[in-house]
């Protein structure tokens, strides 16, 4: 029995030891960060939005920043903190980091170092290694971390806190996280060392719904969001609604979401988003599908491509991303809804160096470069020059704000239907 | 025969009409999407196999998660490092079949034996916890299939393929009343379609052969089928080991017929929703067969209702109420059957009991 119980505590030590390298890059100390393996597939901020963009000032500069040139600020120290998962995702935690290792370049600061965390119980600890390591800013990934962010910028007030997709900032009137969604404080001046960065998920989805209207040959077009709860997943699928039906006022756009909680099932079930693909495809009958469902909704890009209709991707561009050039399974990808997190967390560092920038909510538009749709790639024979001339035109709306591209009550709420 | 007055009369009966409607509703949307009940059933009924095999034998196994998800991981890969070896052939006309294909899929079946070889040795020989060694498997395969997907994602690898769907003759599909049924079980990929009668094998195997009344017996009074000559140690081990080989399929089917991919955490807890269709099919092939069938078609119900939503009294009925309640419907519902329907499940006498030999006593 003795022997059996020894190897027993062995076994459980040992996958208690390989669970812990599951995420590797959780090592204790914040790793240096390996931004030599970034590959270049970052550089993908896409052609249409690039074209489209010729009248307003490129990527990075377009920013408030009061001086033209990045402000030098060497000495600063700059962590990253991501959400579950790994430093290359092909989404939100590595393109927030490659954004901070630009930000890092153009104020001369030193490259900046990560903690990817393994599980929801570990974000206030690895913010709080970059803290005791006297960090200068440090930068969080995603609405998970919100609350430990929020609760850390309080406590101390002299490092820059910037969080990704953490809007609305919700707070008390003392300045901590409000769980209650009472929101009595003001972020903006209770934190003025926080900032969180917010994207007009809207308008990207509006681009992308203006190039599926012109794909389209049976004027019905569908999309397929992970849940009901992720509000910027339902203003992508607003966006798109309004898009399309501007190129094509009868055109049928259904939208369906894959669960109504924040379940595996809604972002990490590849075979469950094909399945669920299907049978939206089959029912109602698109010849355009739009997926803003992360890792489900790889599944459903491929359902998608199976079934002979069009794919249009998220976030990044799924094109690239997923490899579609070499890879038939994601073939049929003809653009993507993109949110340049990248960029905007790069603006963001070097406002922070330069002191100009604000605290609380800070949009990304199109106005700074926030949001895009990516090259066509080798769909590009597809759209005519009248395509590039819609994107650029509803552009210049978005910039000008004349363009609404999210209904004026209801924006990301899923029960609000599309008009 | 002009049916539609009937129909509208149906359908006008207070309370009992939107009975009506909601057949009427399935009737007309169910059966397109017949292909795709099975495709959510595949594996989960083949997890189930994993769990009758491995629980009639005195094996407790809920180590099928991590089991699946190994495999999963080991098709897509082997499939990465075999396809260029082979100079990416392109798919054949059956299922899509190719070399690396069969090689991953051997592969993937090969891991997980090799698991399940582990957890009978952990259970059988060690006389473990056979909780915490399926435990230990979960946590273990979670973990080493995270770490390595992060080291060969980096570069987007593409595997070997996927198994296609077989394409029924049209005019079997559209028979009337059981073409659709035909669609479901022929409309599928290699490992999907076998599993009916890879189930049905298992339940003859199981109740009518030398070897299915041993493994019972072992299950249920092992000391008894010691004494007449049985080896219940092997047995137990052979037993785990196949049972393995079914978590393999289910883990390849995931990556290999159901998508072209692999992510980490695939298996959404598959492998546990088995284990339940295990019980609530009383420990038989054929019952948990059916119970991953039943939930499957709950699933479908529940997302068409999500894609399609009916209209009419229907409609207005199903979207005041909450949302989530369709998400749980197939949750729900399979533990209302397993309280009521299916009344008392008596698991295997020695299930989950470590067996020690007397002369080792």
């Amino acid at each position: 029995m003795h022997l059996s119980k020894r190897l027993f505590a062995l076994g459980t030590t040992t996958a208690i030891l390989i669970s812990a390298c599951g995420g590797t890059a959780a090592t204790p100390s914040p790793s240096a960060a390996a931004s030599s393996a970034a590959p270049s597939a970052a550089a993908s901020s896409a052609a249409p939005s690039a074209a489209a963009s010729s009248a307003a000032p490129s990527a990075a500069a377009s920013s408030a920043a009061p001086s033209a040139s990045a402000v030098q600020a060497p000495n600063l120290k700059i962590g990253v903190v991501t959400d579950i998962g790994t430093l290359n995702d092909k989404g939100y935690n590595e393109y927030t980091f490659k954004g901070a290792t630009d930000g890092a370049m153009a104020i001369g600061a030193a490259a900046p170092q990560s903690i990817v965390p393994k599980d929801a119980s570990e974000y206030a600890a690895d913010i709080k290694q970059f803290v005791d390591q006297k960090y200068d800013i440090i930068v969080t990934v995603g609405f998970n971390l919100t609350n430990d962010t929020v609760a850390a910028a309080k406590a101390n007030p002299k490092i820059h806190f910037v969080g990704v997709d953490q809007s609305p900032v919700c707070v008390d009137p003392q300045g901590n996280p409000d769980t209650t969604f009472a929101c009595k404080g003001d972020a903006k001046t209770l934190l003025p060392n926080y900032t969180s960065l917010y994207f007009a998920e809207d308008q990207a989805g509006y681009l992308a719904g203006i190039v599926a209207a012109y794909a389209s040959k049976n004027k019905s077009i569908g999309a397929i969001g992970g849940t009901t709860l992720c509000a910027p997943c339902v203003r992508y699928i607003q966006g798109y609604d309004m898009g399309a039906k501007s190129v094509t006022p009868d055109i049928k756009v259904t939208a369906a979401y894959v669960t109504n909680d924040f379940s595996a099932a809604a972002f990490n079930d590849p075979a469950g988003g094909k399945a669920f693909a299907t049978t939206f495809i089959s029912t109602n009958k698109p010849d355009v599908l739009f997926q803003v469902a992360g890792k489900t909704g790889n599944g459903i890009l491929e359902a998608a491509c199976q079934k002979g209709i069009y794919g249009i991707g998220v976030d990044v561009d799924q094109y690239v991303s997923l490899g579609a050039a070499t890879d038939p399974t994601y073939g049929c990808i003809i653009t993507s809804a993109e949110k340049h997190v990248e960029s905007a967390t790069s603006q963001a560092i070097q406002e922070i160096a330069a002191g100009t920038l604000s605290a609380g909510d800070v949009l990304f538009n199109a106005n700074n470069d926030g949001i895009g749709v990516s090259d066509f790639h080798d769909k590009a024979s597809m759209f005519g020059p009248e395509v590039t001339q819609a994107l650029n035109t509803a552009l210049a709306g978005m910039k000008s704000g004349a363009l609404k591209t999210c209904p004026a009550t209801g924006c990301g709420d899923a029960k609000t239907p599309l008009p | 025969m002009d049916v539609i007055p009937v129909i509208n009369f149906l359908y006008g009966i207070p309370v009992l009409g939107l009975a009506f409607q909601l057949v009427g509703y399935l009737v007309a949307i169910l059966p397109d999407n017949s292909p795709t009940i099975m495709v959510q059933a595949t594996p989960l009924a083949l997890a189930a196999m994993t769990g009758v095999i491995c629980e009639r034998s005195g094996v407790v196994n809920i180590g099928i998660e991590g089991t699946m998800l190994a495999a999963a991981f080991t098709a897509w890969v082997v499939g990465i490092a075999v396809n260029p070896i082979f100079g990416n052939p392109a798919p054949s006309d059956i299922f899509g079949i190719t070399m690396p294909l069969l090689i991953s899929l051997a592969a993937a079946v090969g891991v997980a034996v090799l698991i399940s070889a582990l957890h009978a040795w952990m259970s059988i020989t060690l006389r473990a916890d056979q909780i915490i060694s399926g435990t230990i498997i979960n946590i273990a395969a979670a973990g080493v299939t995270g770490y390595l997907d992060q080291l060969i994602s980096k570069s987007s690898p593409v595997g070997a393929g996927e198994f296609a769907a077989f394409q029924p003759p049209q005019a079997l599909v559209e028979l009337p009343l059981v073409g659709w049924l035909l669609n479901m079980f022929l409309n599928l990929g290699p490992i999907a379609m076998s599993t009916v009668f890879l189930v049905i094998g298992l339940q003859v195997w199981l109740f009518w052969s030398r070897w299915g009344l041993r493994t019972r017996a072992v299950g249920e009074h092992p000391r008894a089928a010691e004494t007449v000559g049985i080896d219940v140690i092997r047995l137990r081990y052979q037993n785990v080991m196949i049972g393995g080989a079914f978590a393999g399929l289910a883990g390849a089917f995931l990556s290999m017929e159901a998508t072209n991919s692999f992510q980490i955490g695939m298996t959404i807890g598959r492998g546990f929703i088995a284990l339940a269709a295990m019980i609530m099919g009383r420990w038989t092939p054929i019952g948990g067969f059916l119970s991953a069938l039943l939930f499957a078609v709950f699933l479908e119900i529940s997302q068409l209702i999500k894609i399609a939503p009916p209209t009419g009294d229907l409609g207005q009925v199903m979207t005041s109420v909450p949302a989530q309640l369709w998400d749980a419907l197939p949750y729900l519902l399979t533990i209302v059957i397993l309280a009521g329907a299916v009344g008392r499940s008596i698991p295997p006498a020695a299930d989950g009991q470590p067996y020690e030999r007397e002369a080792a006593a």
